[in-house]
């Protein structure tokens, strides 16, 4: 049987040690001398949060499918294990042949969340590849990055080789082709792989770029050192999703992941356009797989992996077109009993709430609401479609059928947010809980209901109509949560609302790497080489550690995080082509000025780019 | 119907602990498309039960759950079927009937064998190793304080061992052990008395002036009580079908 890279002894000591022996079911298994290209996909979070991410295994199944690949998963060690690697010197290593992954070709990192960014250098250092990719050499694997954070890689862009800007189906088989050949032919140096590979489409190489600053510190030119290098990367999309060839033989962990269930993706891509949501945007156009390839997946990926449950993934799952027919679908011809149907929150409509009555136990379960903000104006103003009587409507059907509990969701401190509209949010929830009161009799009330709102700080992001917009301070959003508090106790219902906010310090973080520059990548690197690690972990995140990082390397959060932008300045991720065009973003900016809504992409093109690419909602009459 | 399941639990298995053992059967279950019997209720659940949770770290010859199944199956065929979906180091032994009269197998078991062996070099001969367990295990009492959380009682593990003596070891173990021979234990396990191989090994190790040796443990095998009160496999209970 096989060895494992940590010792029984190690093992023993350590929380979880399942989480570190590779072995679980339906990974690939290859003999690693019959392969000529290794590869280690990693998601640098714990493994119970890595694996559950799609992407991974999606990629994972499409390079195993290649015969001269093996890829292989690597996780962030826990601090407790992390703690003895280090002490150690125990290279860390890739799950299924426990091989260290500094004998790899690539090393593929997928970057989901900006609060992993120290687990990068985790991964890493415990891993023994110099953190800085000018410090590698022609023995240590090829770092990539992928996934929702390379929209503004630049903040981490000194440690990463190359990035793959769009979606991982597309172009790797240019880039395994190439290095393998230059493997073979014996013409690879890192430098002469990254050189060539930078023409890949989607590949976008930072050593390859000089940046210079103006004196302000904004940027005033962003060019490749090259005439050969794209001055432009245009993400990558895979345009007819049903070619996906999706994993149907998904790993299944012994440790419990936090997506303990068959996960079915049904489309990529929103056809909303929030002017607050990235990902809306750079997964644009929305495309959406046929209903019946997906019937197929659901029972063959039941099947193969024998979960209890199984869900939708995308990012608006009501807005698929063919959504009754394949919920039906599985609550009619795949659900024996066992199977547990887990619905991604749905528009509360007389469909929704009629198949939640079938799969859920009305009495425990809530239904949620994501209007993001409290008044129509500033519903407006982030272009979200739903109105007041949208929501009330549909709460009073739920609670007609039954239901009690209801969750809202809102964001604080969106751009021309006023007090008014803070106001607003406790006054919806107060409605709801009135709407509660007005329809259930007395008789039939079980207790009161319960609605909860909670909060989150509005972060501006790149790709986004808002991505020039001002951010406040921790103390400014604490006092904008403090209003709607106040609001809130001084109301008619408050004894059934319930209210939550996020901690603002994390926000602040957020804020400076998502619209970072190249210069913030040294404060990366001195939070963690002072302990900074799992900084989306509450336990672990050490604000004072931060505070010092930025300090210390001159690091101005109001200019990265706070500061408005103008119109015309060059931002970090200028050089990135996402598809939506910059005046699509800057049209969308004056809109929301005017508080006026852009209607989504089934009910009217609004011209914002994606139709290039030549698939999608773009092209459906 | 309900059948006791009789499995192997080896290599890097061992380090799945038994909460997730009991979810990696209940997926196992469904690949293997079984007629296995749920609950009723909301949330049913699959009708399944483990004879004694083994701990992280320890492999086995000997794990049984009893499951209760819709209809009549065959044991060669289910557990064909079964081990066709198992990872390394999984492997099912038995898929074997029960009468309605037999216990569940967590409340027949009342004991439990284990082989002991040694991962580094303690200096010690076999020679050394059986006098040393002579003097242990030959004494008419071994008075123990057990701590439990509420309070500590003294405790003769004497009549709860039922056999202690040094073997040689089986192939698959040799290469995990420094030596070619192990011991033997057979202690008291179950709902009452149930006594942890640590237990023993570490008044051994104490009596033995042996502090600090780091050793491997494997379970052979679950035992119960026959009508003439003589331990026989947890297995045996039961009856293949054909
Ligand atoms: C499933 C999921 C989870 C799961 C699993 C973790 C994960 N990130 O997958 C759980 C529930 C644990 C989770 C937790 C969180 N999540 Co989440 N999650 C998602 C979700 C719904 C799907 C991710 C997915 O599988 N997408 C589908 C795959 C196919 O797309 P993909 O990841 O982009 O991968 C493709 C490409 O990007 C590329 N690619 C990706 N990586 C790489 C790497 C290489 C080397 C290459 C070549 C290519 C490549 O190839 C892939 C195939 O095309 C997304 C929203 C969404 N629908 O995308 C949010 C999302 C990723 N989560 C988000 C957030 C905020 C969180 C949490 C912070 C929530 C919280 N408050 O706790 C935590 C953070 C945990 C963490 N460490 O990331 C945000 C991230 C926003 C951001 N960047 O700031 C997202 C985008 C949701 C949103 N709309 O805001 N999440
Ligand atoms: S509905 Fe809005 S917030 Fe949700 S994914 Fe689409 S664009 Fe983003
Ligand atoms: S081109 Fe039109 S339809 Fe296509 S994504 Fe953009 S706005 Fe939507």
């Amino acid at each position: 049987m096989k060895k494992l890279a940590l010792s029984d002894d190690i093992l023993m000591q350590v929380e979880k040690p399942a989480r570190y022996i590779g072995n679980e079911v339906n990974i690939v298994k290859k003999d690693p001398s019959q392969v000529d290209i290794r590869v280690a996909m990693c998601f640098p979070d714990v493994y119970e949060i890595g694996m559950s991410h799609l992407g991974i295994q999606i990629l994972y199944e499409k390079f195993n499918r290649r015969e001269d690949v093996y890829c292989e998963r690597v996780y962030s060690p826990w601090p407790d294990l992390s703690k003895i690697m280090k002490d150690q010197k125990i290279p860390l290593f890739a799950l299924e042949t426990q091989d260290p992954i500094k004998d790899f070709d690539f090393l593929g990192i997928t970057l989901q969340y900006e609060m992993c960014y120290t687990n990068i250098l985790q991964v890493l250092d415990l891993s023994q590849i110099p953190l800085l990719s000018k410090d590698r050499t022609d023995d240590d694997p090829i770092v990539m990055g992928g996934g929702p954070c390379t929209y503004n890689p630049e903040p981490i862009a000194d440690f990463f080789d190359f990035f793959f800007i769009g979606e991982g189906e597309m172009s790797y088989e240019e880039l395994y082709d190439l290095y393998k050949e230059m493997k073979l032919s014996g013409s690879y140096s890192r430098e002469t792989f990254l050189r060539t590979v930078c023409k890949i489409p989607g590949i976008y190489v930072p050593s390859l770029y000089d940046v210079t600053y103006k004196e302000d510190g904004t940027i005033l030119d962003f060019k490749p050192k090259y005439d050969d290098v794209p001055s432009k990367v245009r993400r990558v999309v895979l345009t007819n999703m049903d070619e996906g060839e999706y994993p149907m033989k998904p790993i299944v962990p012994f440790v419990k992941a936090t997506q303990d269930r068959v996960v079915l993706e049904i489309q990529r891509g929103c056809i909303r356009g929030c002017r607050f949501c990235q990902a809306g945007m750079v997964y644009r156009p929305n495309r959406e797989k046929s209903v019946e390839l997906l019937k197929k997946y659901a029972k063959e990926m039941l099947k193969n992996t024998g979960h209890e449950e199984i869900t939708l993934s995308s990012l608006s799952s009501s807005d698929y077109s063919e959504l009754e027919n394949l919920v039906n679908f599985l609550i009619d011809d795949c659900a024996d009993e066992g199977l547990n149907i887990s619905l991604p929150s749905l528009r509360i409509d007389a469909f929704s709430l009629d198949v939640m009555a079938k799969v859920q136990d009305i009495r425990k379960s809530s239904l949620t609401f994501a209007p993001e903000a409290g008044s129509q104006r500033m519903r407006n103003v982030i272009n979200k479609g739903l109105t007041v009587d949208d929501i009330l409507n549909g709460a009073t059907m739920a609670f007609k059928g039954g239901w009690q509990k209801v969750k809202l969701y809102f964001m604080l401190g969106l751009p021309t947010e006023t007090d008014e509209d803070m106001m607003a949010i406790p006054q919806l929830a107060n409605e709801v809980a009135a709407a509660y009161y007005e329809t259930v009799p007395k008789e039939q009330r079980l207790g009161k209901c319960q609605i909860t709102m909670s909060t989150s700080f509005f972060v501006p992001k790149p790709f986004t109509p808002f991505q020039w917009a001002e951010m406040y301070e921790p103390g400014e959003y604490l006092r904008r949560a403090k209003v709607v508090n106040d609001t809130m106790k001084a109301q008619l219902n408050h004894k059934s609302l319930r209210y939550q906010w996020h901690q603002a310090d994390v926000t602040v973080l957020e804020g400076v790497f998502a619209r970072g520059d190249r210069k913030v990548s040294s404060a990366i690197l001195y939070a963690y080489e002072h302990g900074a690690l799992f900084d989306a972990w509450t336990d672990f995140f050490d604000l004072d550690l931060w505070k010092e990082a930025f300090e210390q390397c001159g690091i101005s959060v109001p200019f990265y995080a706070y500061r408005k932008r103008e119109l015309d300045e060059i931002l970090p991720w200028d050089f990135i082509d996402v598809g939506v065009t910059k005046e699509f973003f800057i049209r969308e900016w004056n809109n929301a000025m005017k508080e006026s809504v852009t209607p989504n992409c089934k009910a009217r093109c609004s011209g914002c780019g994606c139709k290039s690419y030549g698939g999608g909602i773009c092209h459906a009459v | 119907m309900r059948y006791r399941v009789k499995f192997q639990k080896y290599g890097v298995m061992k380090f799945v602990g038994h909460l997730d053992i009991m979810r990696y059967f209940q997926k196992a279950f469904r690949r293997a498309a079984l007629p296995i019997r749920y609950s009723e209720g909301f949330n049913p659940h699959q009708i399944m039960s483990f004879a004694a949770p083994l701990g992280v770290g320890i492999t086995s010859d000997g794990e049984y759950m009893d499951v209760d199944m819709k209809e009549e199956v065959l044991s060669e065929d289910t557990l064909q079927k079964l081990d066709s979906v198992m990872v390394d180091g999984m492997k099912i032994l038995e898929f074997r009937a029960l009468n309605d009269s037999a216990k569940k197998a967590m409340t027949a078991v009342r004991a439990a064998s284990y082989l002991l062996y040694y991962k580094e070099d303690i200096f010690l001969s076999k020679e050394d190793l059986q006098s040393k367990l002579a003097a242990f295990y030959g004494r008419p009492e071994i008075l123990i304080i057990k701590m439990t959380k509420k309070s500590e009682r003294e405790l003769d593990l004497k009549p709860l061992i039922f056999s202690f003596e040094v073997v040689e070891l089986p192939e698959v173990l040799r290469e995990e052990s420094a030596y070619s021979f192990g011991l033997k234990l057979c202690v008291s396990t179950g709902s009452t008395d149930n006594i942890k191989p640590e237990l023993v090994m570490e008044h051994f190790h104490k009596s033995a002036g042996l502090e600090d040796v780091s050793f491997g443990i494997h379970r052979v095998d679950l035992y119960t009580f026959d009508d003439n009160e003589e331990l026989i496999s947890l297995g045996d209970v039961g009856y293949d079908v054909q």
